[in-house]
């Protein structure tokens, strides 16, 4: 893949200013995983997942992705789907935001958390999420709400 | 603990098919651009039912350490610069565990495994 990881990034320490004033993370300018992220329906499903900021298997991001994609609550995601979107999880947007920096998998217990890239990419969500895609944006924030606790 | 999944980890073991590698099909699978599976996931369903497993089951390593998908998915079925679909005609062939992979541009998937040479 091109544009391997800087292995000095992390040890930077200074900010930029943006224009509004505000001190920005360095990370947080760099936009090119954002938009790798950001490219494909299914992974922005995923990235709305990390709004809340915990760990999920990668059975219940299946599931969840599924019931937003068909728009239906997650008890009638049938197996058959269930199974469907996890497989493309595993096998393709999962080691792409590994390799993006935008989530950490644990292989043994396929677990997904967030990652250094998590915090850009859900401020570029923040920004464009409502006119990219106002189905997602309603799904994942009503659902929060729902939840809301 | 996290860990980031490893690279490649193709095994050495069986060398990339050798001009006297003798190949039968084993599975074929349909994709369908405008339908709801992804070209991964029909490769990895067609590569399942190869093995006789459920597709849950196939993990290491993820099709995307071994195959740029996404580059088939564009090249073959991505809309072209006049955004009409593409015209082209081919085959793109890699392998995955063993298996031969080929995914055509008409959308079959078709997996082959290495077929005893016909030696009689």
């Amino acid at each position: 893949m091109a544009g391997e990881p800087d292995p000095n990034e992390k040890t930077r320490s200074d900010t930029s200013t943006s224009p509004d004033g505000r001190s920005l993370p360095p990370d947080v300018l760099e936009i090119d995983p954002a938009y790798e992220a950001l490219g494909h329906p299914r992974r922005r499903y995923l990235c709305y997942t990390l709004l809340e900021d915990t760990e999920w298997s990668l059975t219940e991001l299946a599931t969840k992705i599924a019931a937003w994609e068909n728009d239906i609550p997650e008890h009638e995601v049938s197996e058959r789907e269930r199974e469907a979107v996890s497989v493309s999880l595993y096998h393709a947007h999962v080691p792409k935001l590994v390799d993006e920096g935008v989530i950490a998998f644990d292989d043994a217990m396929e677990t997904i958390t967030p990652a250094e890239h998590t915090e850009q990419v859900l401020t570029a969500l923040e920004g464009i999420g409502a006119s990219v895609d106002a189905n997602q944006e309603a799904h994942a924030r009503s659902e929060m709400h729902d939840e809301g606790n | 603990m996290t860990k980031e999944i490893s690279g490649g980890t193709m095994s050495d073991d069986d060398p990339p098919s050798e001009a006297n590698t003798h190949w039968s099909q084993v599975a074929q699978r349909h994709y369908r651009p405008d339908g709801k599976r992804e070209l991964t996931t029909v490769i990895v369903y067609a590569i399942a039912e190869a093995e006789d497993r459920s597709p849950g089951e196939i993990k290491s390593p993820p099709l995307y350490e071994s195959v740029d998908v996404p580059a088939i998915e564009a090249a073959f079925f991505g809309p072209d610069v006049t955004e009409n679909s593409r015209q082209g005609v081919g085959t793109v062939e890699f392998q995955y565990t063993g298996y031969l992979v080929k995914v055509r541009s008409d959308g079959w998937v078709q997996v082959y495994e290495p077929a005893e040479a016909d030696l009689s």
